[in-house]
């Protein structure tokens, strides 16, 4: 046993218990006499510190091999441009989905000036970009081969090597729901034939969620699957066939539940044009595989429920047949009966059936519908909506959220009107983290941000972003040029 | 006395959220009344209420007033106005003086004319200064020998049993040694309460910072035999300060100084700020601030300027601690450090300063080509391959800055590690 080693044992246990080593000799030492036991544990602990000290090696360095990072061919961004970034990174004069705006704007701007981030703004920069997906796609080139090199090292020690993956090999084997999703939505083919294939092998919920993921892009070829799936033991695949052959107007179980509504659609001429409606008999089991409520056991049937399902299920072209004219023809004649309205409504838009959307918005305004439209047709109507001063639906700030950008001068002046109005904090509030995103220079010329700022804190909030926002990306031009 | 660069500013913010309000008020909008001097910064901020704030500030001292309620030195609006000033977007020089200003500096220079004449007038009187020095030795002498009785007893129970003690057993025994006078020693016996749970290496940290506590009481009851420098360091480490007064009037050593690097720290009450020096002999000194309170810290040298001033140095071994006794005015930039050395020479020059000052745990060290690695702590290895691990170091910024490649770096080797504080990059020092 080393003397440092002995030392230690008898200084843990204490000297009352372990008696104190032998000096060590080879280092020269005489301990004084007659010292009591403490005092010759803490002379040679003294000498311990000293020595450790004073015979300090240095460690070697063959597990420390890094690859350098390569030379950065492009200078750096001039400095106020390098302030502005620093400032958005360390003190963000503006909201968190604005600032990561403006971070990539940057970017952006210095990539086409042929600049890049000054390598000590390098690590805020890229735990930014961490925390913000969105900014990670708009890194390169900005960073430069400094920041490739610094994001190549941060992988390393943080995934043990491990690279990234083909996704499309990685959905392809069987496993989680979530790689099924992908594989859907990469290639919905080859989704398919594999739902096909594992079928057998699924649980019901698993059938089921698979088949819901058919929804983000449903394809005429899906439908012999959806069919079949229509006579499965599950009621919740069932359902969810049902939901899905809903948006097909060309299938088979469409012209299925056409032939069971138009029975059911008269036309009469008196007083004047409209329909006499007649609500369906009992189901028989070939509509109920299609998806309309079997009657109950005890109790009366709903019939008016199993007749939205036909309405939902059916073509809409049923209705402009036995009307004899357009949608807005058919909705003229069913005016007094909302509830089918709605029911159409609903069909038009998973469908997205335009000409069937636009008479609907004629008749009311309906966000939910207004989604289907192309931009600037949306814009037109929600003009219109910020206009009306009725209460806002909470949908409007994501249609605004949707549109493409930057926004038309009529929209911008009837939003900053609305913001300015006594129930203007909603509207500010639903759009603080995108107005100054969608508003184009022109429109700061708007009285909202020319005089006194309202006094919701909203309101002020949002107009105060505008101006920081486009005053930022104004300096940010001008740094680079 | 020149413009402060805006890092300057941000330098001198008591913390995060002052800087990050004072950035809110840093725009034209609030502010009234303007205006510089040499000395003086001033200005007005209309605030919630009804009156604006007045804003003085000294910018040599340096010293903040504001007539706001904060309790921040310097708040938000001395900041806001020092980073208008600083980016020349208000108080221009040329204004005349505003009154609250002139009122403040005039009062300021009263008070420092007073207390000037207050120690011109005390009378030296020798006869109470002697039985005050002799209160202080017996009052030192008790408490050393009263530590050296409780280092024993630590001994004899053995280290296992003094992990199991609480806090508070470790904050009784450094409460007895501020009572005593030795601050110094209370505060390392102090922190190992912490340690003893908190460090891996525990065991071997206490163990051997008990044998150099113990050789501290023998070398103070032994100090007769000490040369005037080791008695010097003895005492830095105990806690009893040489007066800077006494270190005032001895020979100043002139510029220009080259900042090699600082660092700042806080236990909560006590702000310090330790500066490395190299003086055109190539000696370092360290330069000390403190603040307490509202007070707001020395303004930071950046590293890798030239200060031109004299210094004064304290007793004790090298690197001896020093004050400037001049104002201190910019004498340009360096483009580098100047040479360093290898891991190597620094351990060496580690071990002979132990052998000089066995007390001192701090060495200031310029490397000269090593590359940063990250791994663990994080590394710093030399051109022939030797590598010291770091400590307290900004990780991501060192590996920024360097890229991988060598640079030369300027840190403090402490109980064998390197806490980097400076970088030579491309013909430029910067802070990490």
């Amino acid at each position: 046993m080393s003397w440092l080693t002995e030392l230690r044992t008898s200084a843990l246990l204490g000297t009352g218990r372990h008696p104190a080593p032998t000096p060590p000799v080879d280092l020269g030492v005489c301990p004084p006499d007659a010292v009591s036991p403490e005092a010759l544990l803490l002379d040679q602990a003294a000498l311990a510190d000293v020595a450790t000290r004073a015979a300090r090696v240095a460690g070697g360095s063959d597990h420390l091999m890094v690859r350098p990072a390569g030379a950065d061919d492009c200078p750096a961004a001039p400095p106020e441009a390098a302030r502005l970034l620093e400032l958005l990174l360390n003190q963000p004069p503006v909201g968190k989905e604005l600032r990561d705006h403006l971070v990539q704007e940057w970017l952006r701007t210095a990539a086409a000036a042929g600049r890049r981030v000054p390598h000590r703004l390098l690590p805020a920069l890229l735990a930014l970009a961490g925390s913000r997906p969105s900014l990670a796609g708009h890194l390169h080139p900005a960073i430069g081969a400094r920041g490739l090199w610094l994001q190549e090292l941060r992988r390393d020690t943080s995934l043990d090597g491990t690279g990234p993956e083909d996704p499309v090999a990685t959905a392809e084997r069987p496993g989680s729901a979530e790689d099924f999703e992908t594989l859907r939505r990469l290639d919905p083919a080859r989704a398919r034939e594999q739902l096909a294939a594992e079928w057998k092998s699924l649980t019901a919920r698993e059938r089921a969620a698979r088949l819901g993921a058919f929804a983000e892009n449903l394809q005429a070829d899906d439908e012999p699957l959806l069919e079949a799936a229509l006579d499965d033991r599950a009621k919740s695949v069932r359902e969810t066939a049902v939901e899905l052959l809903n948006h097909e107007p060309a299938s088979a179980r469409a012209a299925r539940m056409a032939a069971r509504l138009e029975p059911l659609l008269q036309v009469k001429r008196l007083p004047r044009k409209h329909f006499q409606i007649s609500l369906p008999g009992v189901p028989d089991d070939a509509a109920v595989r299609d998806g309309v409520p079997a009657d109950p056991r005890t109790g009366h049937p709903d019939r008016v429920a199993q007749f939205h399902v036909i309405i939902r299920g059916a073509p809409l072209e049923v209705w402009t047949r036995v009307a004899g004219g357009p949608p807005a023809t058919v909705l003229g004649m069913l005016r007094s009966d909302s509830r089918i309205i709605d029911s159409l409504a609903t069909t038009a838009g998973i469908r997205g059936d335009l000409p069937w959307i636009r008479a609907l918005l004629d008749l009311r305004e309906d966000a939910e519908l207004l989604g289907h439209l192309p931009g600037e047709e949306r814009e037109q109507h929600l003009v219109r909506l910020l206009k009306t001063g009725s209460t806002l639906p909470a949908t409007v700030f994501q249609l605004l959220h949707g549109l493409p950008r930057p926004w038309g001068g009529e929209l911008s002046t009837a939003v900053l009107d609305r913001i300015l109005t006594k129930d203007g904090g909603t509207l500010a509030a639903g759009t603080a983290s995108f107005l100054p995103l969608c508003l184009t220079p022109e429109t700061l010329k708007h009285r909202a941000l020319r005089h006194e700022p309202p006094d919701d804190d909203a309101c002020r909030r949002v107009l105060g972003d505008i101006t920081r926002y486009h005053s930022i990306r104004r300096s940010l031009t001008e740094a680079f040029r | 006395m020149g413009g402060w660069s805006e890092a300057r500013v941000i330098e001198s913010a008591p913390d995060e959220s002052s800087l990050v309000a004072a950035r809110k008020l840093a725009r034209p909008g609030p502010w009234s009344e303007t205006g510089s001097n040499d000395v003086l910064v001033w200005g007005k901020c209309q605030g919630s209420g009804k009156t604006p704030y007045q804003v003085s500030i000294d910018i040599s001292a340096p010293a903040y007033r504001c007539s706001c309620p904060s309790r921040k030195f310097p708040c938000k609006h001395a900041l806001a106005l020092l980073l208008l000033w600083s980016r020349g977007e208000a108080a221009a020089t040329g204004a005349e003086t505003a009154d609250f200003a002139q009122d403040w500096a005039a009062q300021r220079a009263a008070r420092a004319t007073a207390r000037e004449q207050r120690s011109a007038d005390r009378t030296v009187d020798v006869a109470a200064q002697e039985k005050r020095l002799a209160g202080r030795l017996e009052l030192m002498d008790a408490g050393v020998s009263d530590f050296s009785r409780w280092l024993g007893d630590l001994m004899r129970t053995g280290l296992a049993s003094a992990r199991s003690q609480p806090y508070r057993w470790w904050d009784g025994v450094a409460a007895r040694l501020v009572d005593a006078q030795l601050p110094g020693l209370a505060d390392q016996v102090r922190s190992m309460g912490s340690a003893v749970h908190g460090r891996a290496d525990w065991a071997d940290h206490l163990l051997l910072c008990a044998g150099r506590w113990w050789a501290m009481t023998k070398a103070w009851e032994g100090r007769d035999r000490l040369s005037a420098d080791e008695l010097a360091d003895l005492r830095v480490a105990l806690g009893w300060p040489i007066p800077s007064a006494e270190v005032e009037g001895s020979e100043a050593m002139a510029g220009p100084w080259l900042a090699l690097g600082a660092h700042r720290s806080s236990d909560g009450r006590i702000q310090q700020q330790r500066t490395w020096f190299r003086g055109p002999d190539g000696g370092i000194v360290v330069v000390l601030d403190f603040a307490a309170g509202g007070e707001g810290l020395a303004a930071p040298q950046l590293a890798g300027t030239l200060v031109d001033s004299t210094v004064a140095r304290y007793p004790g071994s090298a690197p001896r601690r020093a004050l400037f006794t001049a104002p201190l005015l910019p004498g340009g930039t360096s483009p580098g450090l100047g040479t360093g050395c290898s891991v190597a020479e620094a351990l060496r020059q580690e071990s002979a300063a132990v052998a000089v000052s066995p007390w001192r745990e701090r060495h200031p060290v310029l490397l000269a080509g090593v590359r940063i690695h990250p791994d663990g702590p994080g590394w710093l290895i030399d051109a022939v391959g030797d590598a010291l691990p770091l400590i307290e170091a900004p990780m991501d910024s060192l590996l920024a800055l360097t890229g991988g490649h060598p640079v030369d770096l300027f840190g403090e080797l402490e109980d064998g590690h390197v806490r980097p504080l400076s970088l030579v990059i491309g013909g430029t020092v910067v802070v990490p």
